[in-house]
């Protein structure tokens, strides 16, 4: 017995020598014929709904671009990984897709993995923007840029939004106090808020959670619901308060509340409270370059996925297209097998530089640019999901 | 005073629930002394079974189906995974719960996918009871948890199969001796278990109308931790420690200071009651025999 | 004689001597200046973690037959002070040999405290009370790194910790991975080993025998929590950030999952079975995406399920002892397994029966095996 297993391991270490025996190389993307996009994002799990979209939308830009002749007639190449919102998964995610040849990157799609990738990234030279991991700390390395709004500028603007409307009255506020994207919008929203502003708070950790009555029980008297959560326990809420909280009341959320007029088997018009969010796209566009995209991605993957991570992740495509081509006009030669770390310096330098994206999809129709911290600039729109019945 | 009244309510429906999980515990960790660690996950089973039959839009019909699959169901896990281990030691029993626990949610996420499905059973509505909005199907979990609880104790005092049961849990050998047929009780009790634990579904989707493979994971321990507050094997004890578990849960919820610390300290009290009193408080002191 | 004492030898040391040349040759092309890919340096510090773990937890679950589901747990709080104590040094010492050993020395260390006040309940609680005991505490340690403020431990967003180099960091891993196997096999093979096998085998007979039982659990449960959180801190310094959503009670069962599959009481199946997991969870990634990446866990459960059930179940005994390993290697190799050459950690469940009569305790070693199962079944009158 024991020289079996004393054999086995003696075989696998023998086959793990010789499956790994391979040194790494300062170019990965030394075969490339393509330039390579990588990007880490749920495509199953909780937040699926957002990875989906992303990878969908990139991958269409990709085409796009692709079908008129890519850039200076090389093409584009996008690999999507899953990382099911877990930090833990990215390690691997990041190494494979950096040796699968990734010079330039989308990053990854929520903020927990993002705080991993961004380091990882950093030690290796590759510019990322991320179209929605949206934690402040994200963009704070060089080679890191956001196409979204970061979460302490939603919490400041919903601040200033409360405190200009709600001035001297009750509000309430519904968040995940585990969670880093709902915490750090709400740690930047008490901070912003005005003193006059008295605040309710209730909260929940436990990612599986689908019983609020507690929570709902606390704000039934609210006439304001701040709510920085995701989609799933915003959904499960509301459905659970509709005879309780008062039927006008407003639920005010973030970026996360996007595609909660998408889930199966949540009906919003049967909730009478109005559900407005905070956004820097408009998914009932009728016209510009947001109704192109809305009827791009409806025709090619329905309307299921269709929300602004998903815009955002098109504009990034674009962004990164238009810096490269940017950098080639201005005489920078950008070679199909050129290192990530190369890449990285003409794409920050461009970034940096004052690049703008002209007819972005997002954004209030200004050109989208960058400061030198990461951060977007853009404009944002108030967003109703649905008015109150 | 109505902050008061409006968390007790709320405690005392969530308490319904995990009274139901806990009922099933106790009943099973009684007669067939091992922790099910798969309990809490015929919830979601039974959960999932009413997703699939609301498609005929039957409420009765998908509970029935539900109860139905589970007691079925219990029954096979009971066969094929823990009678083979009855008599081996009780960490190999419990290892194996572990994984039938984590087989049924790796096959409910391959079946249903991992994002979470809502169905709405049936919706009762809610009424104002002293100015406070109150849910009536947190009446209807509340009520059916006292009726299942008194017809329980009454199977078990007063019919010839519930004696069978007590004297099972008493002494298995004894038992076998007295003619009684030692695996159709166990059986039978893990048929129960399930049967409860299916209703403990259908008032999870009654009470938040969405399910995922994970639904039965915390539920399961924390009805484990009251049925331990209550005594293992009492049935009264498994409805009070549910509902005292279901009150603590709401009261430090609406503590903001507190409140996210809640599974901490519903874990504490678990500690604690199993280092100072681990019999609970209805459940019988027994000696350790050698 | 000698060639006798020269086999155990060779056998005792087998798998430090495998590791050893494992982290020679791979330290060697690193330090030799060969760059590594990132993708097998990261796997490489995940299967020493993985087998730091499992060989911490087999100690509790394989030796001394208490099962604990709070290991993430010890690891948790090693990855969070190991990491905190770190982050605290000036970075040009954080991120570097001084700063691994300060983390390791606080990490460790506190987590051996945390396993001291876990081995309290372990004294008054058997089997699947301090299951469910360990899991809640996993579960409070979870809960409160979760929810410290952001100066703290970072709350919600994780504790920022200083990366090592990622070049080097798996020879210190491996190293680590050697401290753990000498610590805790020579432990295993000393006679506090031996008492704590013997608590395992029957409690009470083992007090009546003298054996102090508080104290061998206890040094059990510090020991094993010491070893989790060194993985801890490992993990710590392999990572930018330290989020506590990782040490869940699933990432407790993953280790379980381990120790189970590699053989209870078989620190080599352990290490076995630590590496083969890791290896597959990080290939398996990149493979079965999407929802097939369940099948990962089904796998998980279908191997806990069949293992367990195989090793345990009575009614399997005789076809047990027909078919297994040990028979067959003695069928293709035609040496015969003498009695003398048990090794102690080889001792199985299925050996010494785990419940005896009280008035068999005293003759137990004069009692033939197969006379005692004879008993036991008879006196029983067919329980099962």
């Amino acid at each position: 017995m024991k020289l079996t297993k004393v054999l086995a391991l003696v075989l696998s270490v023998v086959l793990g020598l010789g499956l790994f025996a391979g040194c790494g190389s300062v170019n990965y993307a030394e075969t490339n014929t393509e330039y390579v996009i990588g990007v880490s994002g749920p495509l199953t799990g909780g937040a699926a709904m957002y990875g989906v979209a992303v990878a969908n939308s990139a991958q269409m830009a990709v085409d796009e671009i692709n079908a008129a002749g890519g850039l200076n007639g090389v093409m584009f190449k996008l690999i999507a990984t899953d990382d099911m919102h877990d930090a833990t998964k990215i390690s691997t995610n990041y190494s494979s897709m950096y040796e699968g040849g990734m010079q330039v990157s989308l990053g990854t799609v929520t903020t927990a993995p993002g705080l991993e990738f961004k380091n990882l990234s950093a030690d290796d030279n590759v510019f990322f923007l991320t179209p929605s991991a949206s934690g402040d700390d994200i963009p704070t390395n060089p080679n890191g840029y956001q196409m979204c709004f970061a979460d302490g500028n939603q919490g400041k603007v919903a601040a200033e939004y409360v405190s200009a409307n709600f001035s001297g009255q009750t509000i309430g506020v519904f968040y995940k106090s585990d969670d880093a994207y709902s915490k750090g919008i709400y740690d930047q929203f008490k901070s912003n808020l005005d003193a006059s502003v008295t605040v309710v708070e209730t909260t929940f950790t436990d990612a599986n959670t689908t019983d609020f009555s507690t929570q709902i029980d606390t704000l039934k008297s609210c006439g304001f619901i701040f709510m920085p959560i995701y989609y799933t326990p915003a959904s499960l809420f509301m459905m659970q308060a509709k005879d309780i909280i008062a039927a006008d009341a407003v639920y005010y959320g973030c970026d996360g509340f996007d595609g909660i007029d998408n889930i199966e088997g949540f009906d919003i018009t049967a909730i009478p409270q109005e559900v407005t969010m905070l956004s820097h796209f408009n998914s009932k566009a009728t016209d510009g370059k947001a109704k192109e995209f809305i009827d791009k991605y409806v025709a090619a993957f329905g309307a299921e996925t269709l929300n602004q991570f998903g815009a955002s992740a098109y504009d990034c495509v674009y962004a990164i297209y238009g810096a490269m081509k940017n950098a080639i006009d201005s005489g920078k030669q950008i070679p199909v097998t050129i290192s990530a770390s190369d890449l990285c310096d003409i794409l920050t330098a461009e970034f940096n530089g004052g690049y703008a994206l002209e007819g972005a999809v997002t954004g209030d129709g200004s050109p989208i640019s960058w400061e030198s911290t990461g951060y977007v600039n853009k404009g944002a729109i108030k967003y109703v999901i649905k008015e109150a019945n | 005073m109505e902050l008061i009244l409006s968390t007790l309510i709320n405690g005392l429906s969530l308490g319904g629930i995990y009274a139901m999980i806990a009922l099933g515990y106790t009943m099973v960790y009684g007669i067939a002394k091992m922790l099910n660690f798969a309990h809490g996950d015929i919830i979601m089973v039974g959960g999932y079974v009413i997703y699939v039959f609301m498609a005929f839009h039957n409420p009765l019909l998908a509970i029935l189906m539900a109860v139905v699959f589970c007691v079925l169901l219990g029954i096979t896990i009971e066969k094929v995974a823990y009678k083979p281990l009855r008599g081996a030691s009780p960490l190999a029993v419990l290892i194996t719960a572990i994984g039938v626990s984590y087989l049924l949610q790796s096959l409910a996420q391959i079946i249903f996918g991992s994002a979470n499905k809502m169905v709405t059973v049936y919706d009762f509505g809610s009424v104002k009871f002293l100015g406070v909005p109150v849910q009536v199907s947190a009446l209807v979990t509340l009520a059916v948890t006292v009726v299942v609880m008194v017809a329980l104790t009454l199977f078990v005092k007063c019919t010839r199969l519930g004696r069978a049961m007590i004297a099972v849990s008493e002494d298995k050998g004894a038992a076998q001796l007295m003619g009684i047929n030692v695996d159709g009780i166990i059986t039978i009790t893990f048929a129960i278990g399930s049967a409860l634990a299916a209703l403990a579904g259908l008032f999870y989707l009654l009470k938040a109308p969405s399910i995922s493979s994970t639904l039965g994971a915390m539920p399961g321990i924390k009805a484990f931790t009251a049925a331990v507050i209550g005594g293992i094997g009492s049935i009264p004890g498994a409805m009070l420690g549910g509902i005292l578990l279901g009150v603590v849960e709401s009261i430090s919820y609406k503590i903001t200071a507190i409140a996210p610390y809640t599974d901490a300290i519903e874990f504490s009290i678990l500690i604690i009651i199993l280092l100072v009193r681990p019999t609970g408080f209805l459940g019988k002191k027994r000696r350790e025999k050698v | 004689m000698m060639n006798k004492l020269k086999s155990v030898r060779w056998n005792h040391y087998i798998n430090y001597i495998v590791i050893g040349i494992f982290t020679l040759v791979f330290g060697i092309i690193a330090l030799t200046g060969g760059r590594l890919n990132s993708s097998l340096l990261f796997l490489l510090e995940k299967i020493a973690i993985s087998v730091i773990l499992a060989v911490s937890l087999s100690l509790v679950v394989g030796f001394l037959g208490e099962l604990s589901l709070g290991h993430a747990g010890f690891m948790c709080v090693g990855a969070y002070l190991g990491g905190k104590v770190a982050s605290l040094l000036p970075s040009s010492l954080g991120g570097g040999i001084v700063g691994l050993l300060l983390g390791l020395l606080v990490g460790g260390g506190i987590a051996a405290l945390c396993g001291v006040v876990i081995g309290i309940p372990a004294l008054r609680l058997r089997g699947d009370y301090l299951a469910i005991v360990t899991l809640a505490f996993g579960e409070i340690v979870k809960s409160i790194f979760q929810n410290t403020s952001d100066e703290t431990f970072g709350g919600a967003l994780g504790l920022e910790t200083p990366r090592f180099d990622k070049n080097y960091l798996f020879i210190f891993a491996f190293l680590l991975v050697l401290l753990t196997l000498a610590a805790i096999q020579n432990f295993i093979r000393s006679k506090h080993g031996r008492a704590v096998t013997a608590i395992r085998d029957n409690e009470i007979a083992a007090r009546a025998c003298g054996i102090n039982v508080t104290k061998y659990k206890l040094l059990a449960f510090t020991i094993s929590a010491f070893f989790a959180g060194i993985a801890g801190v490992l993990y710590s310094f392999s990572n930018y950030t330290v989020q506590s959503a990782k040490f869940g009670y699933n990432y407790s069962i993953e280790i379980l999952v381990m120790v189970v599959l590699g053989g209870m009481g078989s620190i080599n199946g352990s290490i076995l079975a630590a590496t083969l997991i890791t290896f597959l969870n990080t290939k398996l990634a990149t493979i079965l995406t999407g929802d097939l990446a369940v099948l990962q866990n089904l796998l998980y459960a279908v191997i806990l399920i069949v293992i367990v059930i195989y090793n345990n179940a009575p009614k399997l005994k005789s076809f047990r002892d027909r078919h297994n390993l040990g028979v067959l290697w003695n069928k293709l190799v035609r040496t015969r397994h003498n009695p003398a050459n048990i090794k102690d950690d080889q001792a199985k469940w299925d050996v010494v029966p785990t419940k005896i009569e009280m008035n068999e305790v005293l003759s137990i070693d004069l009692v033939p095996q197969d006379k005692l199962e004879k008993r036991n079944n008879s006196g029983k009158g067919g329980d099962h």
